[in-house]
């Protein structure tokens, strides 16, 4: 990883779902050299999913629009020629943008004149007694085990929690054949209907949602608004799920009747939170914007942050949906190229106004879809005592209380007084709903902060990065002190 | 669609929409297991009733694949003196994995 | 923490830099009787304190300071007695390992140097060091070996001296950044940030325990002397299974390798990032990462497999001469400062210890580090 590779890189874009992909385009057809490295093994991120290697799509099937989509952009990324470094993970940035990569062939590092970070989302799962169980899995979780996979995530499914994932998932089960229990829903119908003005604009989506309901009523589903998950517990053949009704806060409604339903498989997803591993390395500033998922790089409409050089794209500067990511991709695209110098100031401006007045129609739905998703205090609140919040290192509900009552005030106090965020997730699982917690106590989300943003970004081991050498290859410098 | 030697129910892959790789078998800590290329190990493992991946650090609870997309680290495997998350890498036939448990336990 | 505003009495002593030895001091001095605050920028031991390997050995130390890590070491083992809670300090031997023919030259010459001033240090053959630590690698030549060695978890240094800081009555004054010191006859003031909103405090005497901004502190008084900052990385493992029970080292002094009760191994050796005194740690050199992975997996072949769970930088403060600032501040009545120890962690609790003695007019147990040698020495050429 010491050479860096000599090809001049103008834009390296970290991630190709929509928003990295349209981005790579943009950037191409702008005469950028342009890199687009994705950890998967072909674009189209979580909302496109490729199948998996070597599985075809059935012939004289209808296929979602989604799955078109995403194989129409597969085939225009293909069709571009633009150097495509798929099944690598970055695993480091510098300060000077240098990006270093695993690969199958190992370690390598390149030097490009911008960055453009596009690596959208990770899910958010409110804890709950019972929820690190195998079988337990999440929602966006349940979506590529059923779109790309091609698999049910049990015979019969429980999905529960938050946002536009759960009607797709309990679609996407009983398409593929499967049962779905219940469906729990934290909103309520009223909070659905107020998200209907921000879907004027797509009636089609209208029409799949309405469908969807169509097919749940039809399938016997029970759908319950306003309940949520208390506790999952292994039993008969597989889970007892005890649902409980909750306020609009999450909070549990005292002496409210607590169904129990009998599953093998719980799907349960509360939202989506912004990945800003790659910006907190590099120091960008960051701000807290709950209706957006969370902590985000403090960016322009464009994406540029507070770095030089360094752009955002997509769900991961803000949750606006895929649509509107596609769009955002292409904006910070102008963008890297007009602060290249490759795209004149007229040009840019024009393209600008042009892509920003695209994008804020479906960027509504998906912020009234974000606001869905958005972290319940209730939720948090109702979080038991010995419920485990951080599932690397077991760090329960009670120990981060604990600290707090200690006088933890931050998330690095936290995380070096319960090691909660210290193991191989790196608080990619745990450090939003940890946040919370610690945030109940210490007065605000902006208050507890973050955890410092650390190399490595996703796990490597010591042989992948050392690579071949013999003890005189050391570099060795001058010997310590006597 | 073959049915999992090593899981008395009914599959839990849907081959509606799809057309698989072809059948093979993949060795898990040992054991045979059938699985079809491409697809994910972890999804492989799944479908074959083996849930549970490993213990967690502290309560030695039971943990399996989680969040499907590489962040989680819960469904972590060896794989050919690697460790790497199930979900991240496509079963081929023959592909030897071993569970954390089993092979700490080999390792002594 | 909050601190009673009848802080208008002037404090018996102010210490200045909240690390493992502005924590010892502060805590001497209150147990000595003396009425004491002790305020830090940031949390309490958050700086080096709390990120450095937290490796207690005496092979890596300077050999004049081996007298001073002995009873730090005895301090460290003891740490859930005289600070109710403890760092999961942990003695284990520690091996130096030598690889080649110029390494074992090294290896006897540091045993050597280091026994003299009272380590129990022996040269062991290459069996001997299989037998005690059997996942070294093969072609090791020779060990230095040490009975008293060992490691604490860093991250918990401050969580237990916040204990014993409270039980002993000092005010601990978190999150206040001191913006100078005005000295006179009675004793001094010290002034907070704006922003901290916080009235000057008064004290008879001040420490000066900040680290490496030992030199900026000093300014404050008036006075020059340079501290070099070195830019520490560290390597922290996922949990593995046990392949280590030793602390390991190598002789040329560029690793220092440890596994912890949890399986989790940590890598250090003193290997530069990038970095400085304004901005803190900032990045990684990939060079010395790679470095310093090769020799540990070099050391302990089976590590080769172990993932990396996080790579962190740490502030480690230098003299002139390499070794510990302790003592009066030149030229200013009533000033002290301590600290800018290489391995700092490692004899802190001692170092404070000897500096509140000093300060309350005891014979210290060990001599201190006249801070007046170091005006204007230069700092060596990097």
């Amino acid at each position: 990883m010491v050479d860096v590779r000599p090809a001049p890189i103008d834009l390296l874009v970290i991630g190709a779902g929509p928003a990295g992909a349209r981005a790579a385009l943009r950037a191409q057809s702008c005469g950028l050299e342009v890199l687009l490295v994705d950890e998967n093994g072909d674009a189209g991120g979580q909302v496109w999913r490729p199948l998996p290697p070597g599985f075809k799509r059935a012939a004289g099937v209808p296929h979602s629009a989604e799955a078109l989509q995403g194989d129409a952009l597969r085939a225009e990324l293909g069709r571009s020629g633009i150097q495509c470094l798929f099944g690598h993970k970055v695993w480091n940035v510098g300060s000077s943008l240098r990006t270093d990569l695993i690969g199958p062939e190992g370690v390598a590092s390149w030097q490009p004149r911008a960055l453009l970070v596009a690596t959208g989302t990770t899910e958010r799962v409110v804890p709950f007694a019972g929820w690190t169980l195998p079988g337990v899995i999440g929602l966006a979780a349940a979506t590529i085990l059923l779109k790309s996979q091609n698999m049910l995530p049990g015979r019969r499914t429980v999905v529960a929690g938050s946002g536009p994932l759960l009607l797709a998932v309990a679609n996407g089960i009983l398409k593929a054949g499967g049962e779905v229990t219940a469906v729990l829903d934290l909103a309520s119908r009223g909070d659905w209907l107020q998200t209907l003005p921000s879907l004027a604009s797509r009636p089609d989506l209208l029409w799949q949602g309405a469908q969807w309901q169509a097919r749940l009523r039809r399938a016997g589903v029970p759908m319950l608004y306003r309940h949520g998950i208390a506790s999952v517990e292994a039993g008969g053949k597989g889970f007892r799920v005890h649902a409980q009704q909750v306020d609009k806060t999450g909070m549990p409604v005292p002496g409210a009747a607590s169904p129990i339903f009998e599953a093998d498989a719980v799907a349960v997803g509360h939202g989506l939170v912004p990945g800003t591993d790659v910006t907190r390395l590099l120091r960008a500033r960051h701000r807290y914007e709950a209706s957006r998922g969370g902590w985000i790089a403090d960016a322009d409409p464009q994406g540029r942050t507070s770095v030089a050089g360094l752009y955002v794209a997509g769900d991961g500067a803000g949750i606006a949906g895929a649509a509107a990511a596609g769009i955002h991709g292409e904006l910070a695209a102008v963008a890297c190229a007009h602060d290249l110098g490759r795209l004149s100031a007229e040009a840019h401006t024009r393209e600008r106004d042009r892509l920003l007045a695209q994008w804020h129609k479906p960027a509504r739905f998906g912020r009234a879809m974000a606001g869905l998703m958005a972290l319940r205090e209730g939720t948090v609140a109702s979080i038991a005592s010995d419920t485990v919040v951080c599932r690397c290192e077991d760090v329960t509900r009670a120990e981060i209380d604990a600290a707090a009552r200690e006088g933890a005030r931050d998330m690095n106090q936290l995380k070096a007084w319960t090691r909660c965020g210290m193991g191989p997730c790196q608080g990619r699982t745990c450090g939003d709903v940890a946040a919370a917690v610690l945030a109940v106590h210490v007065g605000s989300r902006e208050a507890v902060g973050c955890f410092t943003g650390r190399a490595p970004l996703r796990p490597v081991s010591l042989a992948e990065v050392a690579g071949n050498y013999t003890y005189a290859d050391i570099p060795i410098p001058k010997a310590a002190p006597l | 669609m073959k049915k999992s030697s090593t899981s008395p129910a009914p599959s839990l892959r849907a081959d509606q929409a799809v057309r698989r790789g072809p059948a093979m078998q993949i060795l898990v800590d040992g054991c045979p297991v059938d699985a079809f290329e491409g697809e994910s190990v972890a999804a492989a493992l799944f479908a074959a009733g083996r849930r549970e991946l490993r213990r967690s650090p502290r309560d030695h609870a039971p943990r399996g694949m989680f969040c499907l997309m590489g962040s989680c680290q819960e469904c972590l495997v060896w794989i050919e003196a690697r460790k790497l998350p199930a979900c991240q890498v496509p079963a081929a036939a023959g592909m030897e994995i071993e569970t954390l448990g089993f092979r700490e336990q080999r390792l002594g | 923490m909050s601190v009673n505003l009848r802080a208008s009495a002037p404090y018996d002593a102010i210490v200045i830099g909240g690390g493992v030895m502005g924590c010892s001091t502060a805590l001497h001095l209150a147990q000595g009787g003396m009425r004491v605050a002790l305020v830090d920028r940031g949390p309490l031991c958050r700086e080096a304190s709390g990120v450095n390997a937290g490796t207690l050995t005496l092979h890596m130390t300077r050999a004049a300071l081996v007298p001073y890590a002995m009873r730090a070491w005895q301090m460290w083992m003891e740490s859930e007695k005289w600070l109710g809670m403890g760092v999961l300090a942990t003695h284990v031997p520690g091996l130096t390992l030598a690889f080649t023919e110029a390494e074992c030259e090294l290896v006897e010459l540091r045993a050597k140097a280091r026994r003299e001033y009272g380590a129990p240090i022996e040269v062991i053959s290459a069996a001997r060091a299989r037998e005690i630590e059997p996942g070294v690698h093969p072609g090791l030549l020779k060990a230095g070996y040490c009975d008293i060695d060992g490691f604490a978890s860093a991250y918990l240094t401050g969580r237990a001296f916040r204990h014993a800081l409270a039980a002993a009555g000092v005010d601990v004054i978190e999150n206040t950044p001191v913006e100078g010191i005005d000295s006179g006859d009675a004793g001094h003031v010290v002034r907070f940030g704006g922003a901290a909103g916080r009235e000057a405090l008064q004290a008879r005497r001040v420490v000066l325990a900040g680290g490496v901004w030992i030199e900026n502190m000093l300014a404050w008084l008036g006075v020059q002397i340079p501290i070099k900052v070195l830019i520490n990385q560290l390597i922290i493992t996922e949990r593995v299974r046990p392949l280590m029970r030793t602390v390991l080292s190598v002789a040329n002094g560029l690793l220092s390798l440890k596994q912890f009760a949890n399986g989790t191994v940590l890598i250090g050796g003193g290997w530069q990032g990038d970095g400085d005194r304004e901005r803190g740690g900032v990045e990684a050199r990939p060079q010395n990462l790679v470095g310093n992975m090769r020799l540990a997996a070099y050391a302990v072949p089976a590590l080769a497999e172990a993932r990396i769970a996080r790579i962190w930088l740490g502030l480690e403060a230098e003299t002139a001469d390499a070794m510990p600032i302790i003592g009066d501040v030149p030229g200013v009545p009533q000033a002290y400062v301590v600290g800018s120890a290489h391995s700092g962690y490692t004899s802190g609790p001692f170092m404070g210890r000897i500096m509140a003695q000093h300060i309350l007019g005891q014979q210290p147990e060990l001599p201190l580090f006249d801070p007046a040698r170091l005006l204007g020495m230069p700092m060596p050429g990097n």
